[in-house]
């Protein structure tokens, strides 16, 4: 469950940028997971509203984002998105989408990003 | 008056550990100590492979022993008299960089060339975590059940070197040990994958092999 690790990260990440900015209050927040990395949207996001209580972050709107995942293949130089089948969700990273081959790196998918957040603030 | 305001963040959460583990890294190059970070579930028979290493390997190995609460394996690497730093995760299913280098600070690096990482049981958490390793060797073992290896497709597709342990009763779990090593050379053709039984010592000596290769890379 670690989970309850990276939303203490990102609440105190954002919660240190709101104050930066002189946030009274926060009222959104654009966080962007990889789609390979091992954390569950659902629970991060039950996570977040828990830690949040009595800060600047407490009600806020949370939007995850999901950032696909990209490759560079090995055999045929294709660099770039892969077909997604979530129904075989491992086979993304095993074939590359242009020649089949399963020799390749992964560049992207599997970042965890506090990306922006909305604040309301005094004039 | 109160005005509405976009603050753009950009901050990966993922980086502090990235920024650790190669922190850890350098301590241990610093030090001439190769690392190898031991994944695998609970059960899968980490700490008697290591156990093993220890007894036949002819290099200085020091453990880090990573538990959720208890320091079992750690009192099992003692009796061997190898330095040994137990960590425990608390509430955590994986360990992380930081962790380890807490615990680096604890061991006589000078005077270990190989030091085991034992990773907390879970084939799921660690993934997301370097921890400053050389290499990552995973274990499973036929008891797991033979869709294993398919089930837990980024695990292996990180690993350096898969260990597809206790074959010597893979027909009694009614598990097909051939697809376990097929799978994992699906999922990652530049692992090694060895098969072994540390009950009857198959595949030890060829674990040590490639390990030394590594070392001396």
């Amino acid at each position: 469950m670690h989970e309850l690790s990276m939303a203490d990260a990102m609440v105190k990440t954002i919660l240190e940028a709101a104050e930066k900015n002189q946030a009274e209050k926060i009222l959104e927040v654009t966080i962007e997971i990889g789609k390979l990395t091992m954390l569950n949207p659902d629970q991060l996001i039950f996570l977040l509203e828990v830690l949040t209580e009595d800060t600047l972050l407490e009600d806020s709107e949370i939007h995850i984002e999901e950032i696909p995942v990209e490759i560079e293949c090995k055999s045929c130089d294709y660099k770039g998105l892969t077909n997604l089948d979530d129904s075989d969700h491992y086979l993304i990273i095993v074939k590359c989408p242009q020649c089949g081959e399963r020799d390749l790196k992964v560049t992207a998918g599997r970042e965890c990003n506090v990306k922006n957040i909305k604040i309301e603030k005094s004039d | 008056m109160h005005k509405i305001a976009e603050v753009e963040i950009q901050h990966d959460i993922m980086l502090a550990n990235k920024k650790l583990a190669k922190r850890n890294q350098r301590i241990l190059d610093k030090s001439d100590v190769f690392a190898v970070d031991v994944l695998g579930a609970i059960g899968s028979g980490k700490t008697s492979l290591i156990e093993s290493l220890i007894k036949k390997m002819n290099v200085k190995i020091g453990v880090i022993a990573g538990d959720v609460i208890s320091k079992f394996d750690a009192n099992r690497f003692e009796q061997y008299e190898v330095p040994v730093v137990g960590l425990n995760t608390g509430k955590e299913c994986h360990l992380d960089a930081h962790l380890v280098e807490h615990a680096l600070e604890d061991l006589p690096l000078e005077k270990i060339d190989l030091l085991f990482i034992e990773n907390v049981g879970n084939l799921i958490c660690p993934v997301d975590f370097d921890l400053g390793s050389h290499i990552r060797m995973v274990v499973v073992s036929v008891s797991e059940g033979d869709d294993t290896v398919e089930k837990h497709p980024l695990i292996f597709k990180d690993a350096d070197l898969v260990v597809i342990n206790k074959v010597d009763i893979a027909e009694a779990v009614d598990a097909d040990d051939e697809k376990m090593v097929s799978d994992a050379r699906m999922l990652n053709p530049d692992a090694i994958v060895i098969k072994s039984s540390l009950k009857t010592g198959k595949g030890v000596d060829e674990i040590i092999n490639v390990i030394e290769n590594f070392m001396n890379k």
